[in-house]
């Protein structure tokens, strides 16, 4: 979806072409998901918030994945810390000061991910990242199992939304809907924020150091750095997305830290599209809507899933994103650029 | 007491060995780190407990019904193979990690539909079920068991690979496909014959790792991990490093049940990352086959 110059171009002489085809769509969906607690019911409106969340989270791994090229499977650990620190500190009272809490959470998160990258990106890449980022979230899960002061396996329960103290305006956030726009408008900011990173100068060292590391560092970037940066913000979104989901869900468990956890931004990534910015949201809300679909058939919503995924590699490599604006193209030729 | 945490870390290392020994002969030949092996694992597992029906007539019996179900699981891999694995010989290896995951899931799914989701539990047979008495110490005959079947399988494995001939010729199609194509081997088929073996050994290792587990589908991630683990320590695609770091991993745990009873499972992990951070490629390297 990213925009080159020529598109642009082109863009000014046609209105109907990919490019605004696209906008307004991200426009009306954006529009719709405000209105989403006015038509559905609280077991519906958890999903969709759920969804968001899990969609911010998804995009900051992306982030690291699509521009830097690094694929963590260990993310998972870092929402549960952002989880846990939201957690822990309603539980103490702070629930007055849960913006700043956020920003702690994102702040442990990204510090976490700074020190296994410092360590880790020295020496690894590929698979060898994978399963150690994969152990660290397990070793994470091991840990917050023992800890008794955490609910060791029950984690923390019965989380209470707070009420947040803005300066000059107390919100309650503790109904459900109130809670949704909160996420609503957060995500919003967070989402602005890596698109921000990822389509500015630094998104472009990533993606030179993605596609040719040796040529990257030949060019005088320094391509430690830029991949510890992506580790980094990858880390933060985790962190502060766990952070939003504690209070949301009201219940935080160690297996936040899980597998499950960690290979879902894989999951929404590819299926919605790869290398693309927006392909981990569209992918999010197409399995929300699978498995919402498929909640009551034990064993079918696997095999749908695996089957799904099985033919996004084998087949349709691009995802949901890449065959849209294949079909949009096909079906706007944009006359310009031909 | 020691002697006894001894032998149990030696069991886990021979089980986690059984189930990364054919994780290491697949990613040996074709690259690729296939995350469904714990899923096949789980497979050989229910379908040796449907063919005993809870309790197995004697230590024949499960071993026989493991190898039928090594065989079934060998025959599904070669399908896997066709459908899967052969397109992904020059793609990414995110995507390959991606499309076994996929793998993977459907596999669960499949075991869900059919065993369902209830606990199941399988005795071993009856010679198995007490112990021995070793230097005072009461020790399970099934763990002797399976430390046998672990090392039996992993000398079966060394031997294959690295003196007999059909093992030359997959070390050969292994490091250079193309040019064995060339000096006529068939390097598709042995490339499917080392698949199909892989698969075996995961169903094989759950038949023989059944009694005394509690099945459920949840039971192959365990093992699946800690697989990935000793790959990643022993040297991937190497057989030997794989065994080597089977058995650390089974010490160190004991060291942890025997030192630190309060907190389990850990130390595994960390001697996991330090492993990695000293040794990036492994204690005995990477390598093929």
């Amino acid at each position: 979806m990213s925009s080159s110059v020529a598109e642009r171009a082109a863009g000014r002489k046609s209105p109907v072409n990919r490019t605004n085809i696209n906008r307004a769509l991200i426009l009306i969906f954006v529009v719709a998901l405000l209105f989403v607690p006015l038509m559905v019911n609280a077991g519906l409106l958890y999903l969709v918030g759920t969804t968001l969340v899990l969609g911010v989270y998804c995009v900051g791994w992306n982030v690291l994945f699509s521009w830097a090229g690094l694929a963590s499977f260990g993310s998972g650990g870092l929402f549960a810390l952002g989880a846990y620190v939201s957690a822990v500190t309603l539980r103490a009272g702070w629930g007055e000061y849960f913006l700043l809490i956020l920003v702690a959470a994102a702040l442990v998160g990204g510090a976490v991910a700074a020190l296994i990258g410092l360590i880790a990106l020295r020496r690894t890449t590929g698979i060898f990242l994978a399963i150690l980022t994969l152990s660290l979230a397990e070793l994470l899960r091991h840990t917050l199992m023992q800890m008794r002061w955490l609910g060791s396996e029950d984690g923390i329960s019965g989380i209470v939304r707070p009420i947040v103290n803005l300066g000059f305006v107390r919100v309650d956030l503790t109904s459900g809907p109130a809670y949704y726009w909160f996420i609503c408008a957060l995500a919003a900011l967070v989402i602005a924020l890596c698109w921000w990173v990822a389509h500015g100068p630094n998104g472009r060292r990533m993606l030179a150091s993605r596609h040719d590391v040796q040529r990257a560092a030949f060019v005088g970037i320094d391509t430690y750095r830029t991949r510890l940066l992506a580790f980094v913000i990858s880390g933060a979104v985790a962190g502060f997305a766990g952070g939003l989901y504690a209070p949301w869900a009201q219940i935080v468990t160690p297996e936040l830290s899980g597998m499950f956890r960690s290979t879902q931004p894989i999951l929404f990534t590819l299926l919605g599209g790869l290398h693309s910015f927006w392909g981990p949201l569209i992918g999010a809300f197409v399995f929300m809507v699978v498995e919402y679909a498929t909640r009551t058939l034990i064993g079918i919503q696997e095999i749908i899933t695996g089957g799904i995924l099985l033919a996004v590699v084998l087949v349709f490599r691009s995802g949901i994103a890449g065959g849209w604006n294949a079909l949009i193209d096909w079906l706007f030729p944009d006359r310009e650029s031909r | 007491m020691l002697l006894f945490t001894f032998i149990n870390s030696l069991t886990l290392a021979m089980a986690v060995f059984l189930v990364a020994g054919g994780l290491t002969l697949v990613f040996g030949i074709m690259r690729i780190l296939n995350f469904a092996h714990g899923a096949f694992f789980m497979f050989g597992a229910y379908l040796t407990s449907s063919i005993l029906r809870d309790s197995p007539g004697s230590i024949w019996a499960l071993i026989g019904a493991s190898l039928v179900a090594a065989a079934v699981a060998g025959v599904i891999g070669l399908v896997v193979q066709h459908v899967v694995l052969n397109r992904l010989r020059d793609v990414d290896e995110h995507f390959s990690l991606i499309a076994t995951y996929a793998v993977m899931l459907m596999s669960v799914g499949t075991i869900k539909l059919i065993w369902g989701l209830e606990f199941h539990s399988v005795n071993p047979p009856p010679e198995l079920r007490g112990g021995s008495n070793i230097f005072g110490t009461f020790v399970p005959n099934f763990s002797l068991f399976i430390i046998a079947a672990g090392v039996v399988v992993f000398i079966l494995l060394d031997t294959a690979i690295h003196r007999a001939w059909f093992g030359k010729i997959a070390i050969a199609i292994a490091r250079d496909g193309w040019t064995s194509n060339l000096m006529g081997i068939n390097s598709t088929l042995g490339i499917n014959i080392v698949v199909a073996g892989s698969f075996a050994l995961a169903g094989l290792a759950g038949g023989l790792l059944l009694p005394n587990q509690t099945l459920s589908p949840s039971l192959g991630d365990v093992f699946l991990l800690l697989a990935f683990i000793t790959m990643v320590i022993g040297g991937l695609g190497n057989i030997r490093g794989a065994f080597i770091a089977a058995l650390l991993l089974g010490l160190v745990d004991g060291f942890n049940v025997y030192f630190m009873p309060d907190a389990p499972g850990i130390l595994i992990y960390v001697g996991m990352v330090l492993c990695l951070l000293l040794w990036p490629n492994g204690l005995l390297g990477e390598s093929r086959l």
